[in-house]
């Protein structure tokens, strides 16, 4: 059953995947083209130095654009799933709802993980060749808490969605932006070093707010 | 299941209420707090402050409170109004029994800031090694950049990014050869092409002594450093004054600012306490005097060091109204790192 829930999003996702695949690459490839094009003209010494003594870390177009990916991933995941009612039907299958739920949400992070994966080792790809080991890091370091946004804003979406009442849903969205707010602090590479591993895993955890909603809708909140 | 949800819910609400509450409260209610300026007047043998204080406008007294005008204030602090005093024909032909000149003054006149941001910071372990003989006047940046491993320092040329093996071994055998251990603890330089000449780097190993490393005509200049009985150093920061007297500075564990001399001695200071991984550092030197403000949570601590000895003259403190709300923050003012603190 679940192998069929996971193919049911897929056949939701497919096309939007590869649609977030092309568009998140190709920030990310543009963002590289940049730098080496700033290479070309002056030198990849002068990269270095910006590098090291100012924080540059040439990315800065890719900051918002997994948190994006991550909302639209929910959006066109859930969406149809309550404008049609699927979602009673979906909880009607002969299968534990709470399985049947974090297989939704891990058929969506899983797409997710595959499309920062792809923009990842394009990255790696193109930096090791310029770029020595730590200045690689420093530039995937400051990347790291905008890909966990792109996951975070995907289970925040998924909460907002699967909420039944418009009231709980705004309130969601204050709360979404808020908590967000908290993988922008700081684009200094390494700023997050320490912090990272607790945000992943509060980043995970916020998978559980969407079972609040499906307790809500199955308890048969309306506005 | 729901029951776990519904308190990780509640987590959240509660992080995000201690977190944003007193952040808005902050935000609304912020008021600017009177900034002074201080520094120390040899001449008057007090420390004058200079501020703006809400309903007097602009005042200048000194710590008896006893107040001047901006010309009097120019006259007590010329090393520090040098310009002014010149355009106003003003400027002394000597101070203390010795004669001075616009020209010294400038040559001998710095400041120096460190704030701890810069020192609770994240390092790339990627830096550059100037040249400190150019063959031409201006400073350039290398070709290169040099990274430190647990077996000796290695530099990379930029433009291929690509070891330079030769190089790193010269260098790596230089600083062996001088008894440096791999790796360093710290590492300090200004590697930018905005300052008149270059001191190269100090270094601390991994024993925690400390090394002169630069860059002469292209070879290696290590020197040991050796430091007083019972100094453990634990910061350290090169400067490139002009009057060429000084390395750098040099904090042990014990939060004593100890003075690198040219010649590689060291000599303590009479500041009571530094700690950079808390303090804002404010040195504003001349021939005579230094003005040291160390800005310490709830204090500003100012000093008046003689320049000769860095005996302590005289000192103020000032008290500073935090104005601070608890609650959860993420990122602070002492170092650059996001992460969750009261």
């Amino acid at each position: 059953m679940l192998k069929a829930i996971l193919y049911k999003e897929w056949i939701k996702l497919r096309w939007y995947a590869l649609l977030a695949v092309l568009v998140t690459t190709g920030v990310a490839a543009y963002c590289l083209l940049r730098m080496d094009r700033a290479v070309t003209l002056r030198g990849a010494g002068h990269i270095w130095e910006v590098m090291v003594l100012k924080n540059a870390i040439f990315i800065d177009y890719l900051q918002f654009v997994p948190l994006l990916a991550g909302v639209l991933t929910a959006l066109v995941q859930f969406m149809p799933e309550m404008q049609r009612k699927c979602l009673k039907l979906t909880l009607h299958l002969p299968c534990s709802q709470q399985r049947m739920v974090f297989t939704m949400l891990a058929a969506g992070v899983l797409v997710l993980v595959a499309c920062f994966a792809v923009n990842v080792l394009v990255m790696l790809a193109y930096l090791t060749t310029v770029l020595p080991a730590g200045l690689t890091l420093n530039i995937l370091s400051a990347a790291a808490p905008w890909y966990l946004a792109g996951l975070a804003g995907y289970l925040l979406t998924a909460w907002v969605c699967l909420e039944p009442t418009w009231r709980v849903r705004v309130a969601g969205l204050l709360v979404g932006a808020l908590v967000v707010r908290v993988y922008f602090l700081s684009a200094v590479p390494h700023a997050y070093d320490s912090f990272l591993p607790w945000l992943a895993v509060f980043t995970l955890a916020l998978s559980l707010l969407s079972w609040l909603s499906v307790t809500r809708f199955k308890a048969g909140r309306q506005d | 299941m729901t029951r776990l949800s519904r308190f990780f819910l509640y987590f959240i609400l509660v992080v995000l209420a201690v977190w944003q509450l007193p952040w808005c409260y902050a935000f609304l209610t912020v008021k600017a707090a009177p900034q002074r300026f201080v520094m120390y007047s040899s001449l008057l043998g007090d420390f004058l402050l200079t501020g703006y204080e809400e309903g007097i406008g602009l005042t200048r007294h000194d710590t008896q409170g006893r107040s001047y005008t901006e010309q009097e204030v120019d006259s007590l602090l010329p090393m520090f109004y040098m310009r002014q005093l010149v355009a106003d024909e003003r400027f002394p032909d000597s101070l203390f029994g010795q004669p001075v000149s616009p020209r010294e003054v400038q040559q001998t006149s710095f400041n120096f800031r460190m704030r701890p941001s810069a020192v609770n910071a994240p390092a790339s372990g990627i830096y550059f090694l100037l040249e400190s003989r150019p063959k031409r006047v201006e400073l350039q940046m290398p070709d290169d950049a040099f990274r430190f491993t647990d077996e000796g320092v290695e530099f990379i040329v930029m433009e291929t990014n690509t070891l330079d093996a030769g190089k790193s071994t010269r260098f790596t055998e230089a600083l062996l050869a001088k008894g440096f251990r791999f790796p360093p603890r710290r590492v300090a330089g200004n590697p930018t092409t905005m300052k008149e000449y270059d001191n190269g780097y100090l270094l601390l190993d991994a024993d925690g002594r400390l090394f002169h490393f630069k860059r002469v005509a292209g070879q290696p200049y290590v020197k040991a450093l050796p430091l007083p009985e019972g100094v453990e150093a634990r910061h350290v920061f090169v400067t490139e004054f002009r009057d060429h007297k000084l390395l750098g500075f040099l904090v042990d564990s014990r939060h004593r600012l100890h003075v690198v001399r040219a010649d590689g001695s060291i000599a303590e200071t009479g500041i009571p306490a530094y700690d950079p991984e808390r303090d804002d550092f404010t040195i504003f030197g001349n021939q005579f005097d230094w003005t040291v403000r160390v800005a310490s949570p709830g204090m500003t601590h100012y000093y008046a060091l003689r320049a000769d000895d860095y005996s302590l003259l005289k000192t103020f403190d000032m008290p500073v109204d935090g104005g601070e709300i608890p609650g959860l923050s993420f990122t602070s003012p002492y170092d650059q790192y996001v992460r969750p603190r009261f």
